[in-house]
């Protein structure tokens, strides 16, 4: 039960904060009808008990079948096996993340239906699944990180003389949004397990970090290229 | 405005199990081929999935009928404000009140304070973190009200983190771009964002799809680059220990 009560803590210092501060604002300066006060109130609760159940979920139930399958995954000696692993948890993540469901339908609703949250969630998570691969075989064949993030970023940067405008500031957020609750333990627990076997010991503490890093440049890249594609 | 609790609810958990098929299948792929786990174990990662699916079922209703719209109303009512500057030192607390208590950076803070030994300490990366944070939603602001591109923010941001990786350790380039992520928490995205778009709507000249968002890319850099500089700060006065790049 103490995970529950972490968990619990969890979710109100994550909430609670903006919610006090939109209180003050709303009593301070903005004054709406108490009606959208409510409606409000009701999302906090709703969003709160969702978010509560969904981290118990994913950290007892699903992340240490991840771990597990993380773990194991090095044992069948197969690069082409493990890269591909990477590349189906990535999409099955991202397509539950629910960050990027709400973006995505953000989006849809500012661009009035011309980029539908279907195709944004998909290109969303093939760009990760792809960066999740990469980052295996950055892992498994050892290349320094800086390489390919420079490298990623640098493709970014190219790229964007390429994109329309309208789609330069959703591609950035959705390379932020995709880093969430439910595709970061995921991804690194696949990672981690993958590193750990291996490599020896001698050179692992730098070897967890960088994973997420890698992984968030492959949605932006996606979103561009899916506005090249809109022109 | 009528109060709406459970409307489109059915919608919302049916998009949630498609949401969670891909990984249900995949879980059940490798259970067949290679985990075989006993069915007391199988049983528990379903009642994770009950959970899970319950879960976002909740969130994204609750964001449905309560963050979405009354976001937008709020930053429709702020952006129609006579005063409009006042949104620069409201975008800064809004920040740093959501990222102050965010449970994810106060992971990666730890993190960071043992990676340095104490050096850099949870306390001092928060309050960096915090303000940065802050900085960056009374950036998005000034973009929704002077309709400034994303690149001005963006390009010299990103320059400034890769000058900085040239002289940091393989480490603190991990950690820095994998806390990319960390500062955008649940309501950052939920509700800010709904609000910046409300605003970018009420103001004229301002195009909610350029405008209202890109806050989250400001949010996303500035832990980026706040890790680099505090890592540069700690290898310079000496910290050897993780000097491995």
């Amino acid at each position: 039960m103490e995970n529950v009560r972490d968990t619990f803590k969890e979710v109100a210092a994550a909430i609670l904060p903006v919610t006090l501060v939109v209180i003050i604002l709303q009593v301070v300066f903005i004054r709406m009808p108490f009606e959208a006060v409510i409606q409000f109130l009701i999302g906090v609760l709703f969003v709160s008990i969702g978010f509560f159940l969904f981290l118990i979920g994913v950290n007892a139930g699903l992340l240490p079948i991840g771990e597990m399958i993380g773990r194991r995954l090095p044992s069948t000696k197969s690069a082409g096996f493990i890269i591909a692993t990477g590349f189906l948890l990535g999409i099955a993540v991202t397509v539950a993340e629910p960050d990027v469901r709400v973006l995505a339908k953000q989006i849809e609703e500012v661009s009035e239906g011309t980029v539908s949250a279907a195709i944004l969630i998909l290109s969303v998570s093939l760009g990760l699944a792809i960066f999740v691969a990469l980052a295996m075989i950055r892992t498994i064949f050892r290349i320094p990180l800086h390489y390919l993030l420079i490298g990623g970023y640098a493709l970014v940067f190219l790229l964007s003389f390429f994109v329309p405008e309208a789609f330069i500031s959703i591609s950035f957020d959705s390379g932020g949004v995709t880093t969430g609750p439910m595709a970061v333990p995921f991804i690194l627990a696949l990672g981690i397990g993958v590193a750990s076997v291996l490599r020896s010991e001698d050179d692992s503490s730098g070897e967890k970090f960088g994973l997420i890093g890698l992984a968030s440049i492959g949605p932006i890249l996606a979103v561009m290229v899916l506005g090249v594609l809109f022109k | 405005m009528n109060i709406h609790v459970f409307e489109g609810f059915q919608t919302v958990m049916l998009e949630v199990s498609l949401a969670l098929l891909p990984l249900l299948v995949f879980f059940a792929a490798f259970q067949i081929f290679m985990l075989k786990l006993p069915m007391q174990r199988v049983l528990q990662v379903g009642q994770g999935f009950i959970l899970t699916f319950f879960g976002l079922s909740f969130f994204l209703q609750g964001v449905h009928v309560g963050f979405m719209p009354v976001g937008t109303m709020m930053g429709e009512t702020m952006g129609s404000w006579d005063n409009k500057w006042l949104l620069i030192p409201i975008g800064f607390i809004i920040g740093f009140a959501a990222t102050f208590a965010e449970p994810a950076v106060s992971i990666m803070t730890e993190e960071v304070d043992q990676e340095t030994g104490g050096y850099i300490s949870r306390k001092m990366m928060l309050y960096t973190l915090s303000t940065g944070v802050g900085v960056s939603i009374s950036l998005s602001m000034l973009r929704i009200l002077t309709d400034w591109s994303l690149w001005y923010f963006i390009l010299p941001g990103y320059l400034l983190a890769f000058i900085l990786i040239f002289f940091s350790t393989q480490t603190f380039i991990g950690i820095a771009f994998d806390s990319g992520g960390v500062a955008t928490g649940p309501m950052t995205v939920t509700f800010v964002v709904a609000v910046a778009v409300g605003i970018s709507t009420a103001i004229e000249g301002s195009d909610p799809l350029t405008d209202g968002f890109g806050m989250i890319a400001l949010v996303a850099l500035t832990p980026i680059i706040a890790v680099l500089i505090l890592g540069l700060i700690f290898t310079k006065k000496g910290g050897g220990k993780t000097n491995d790049s």
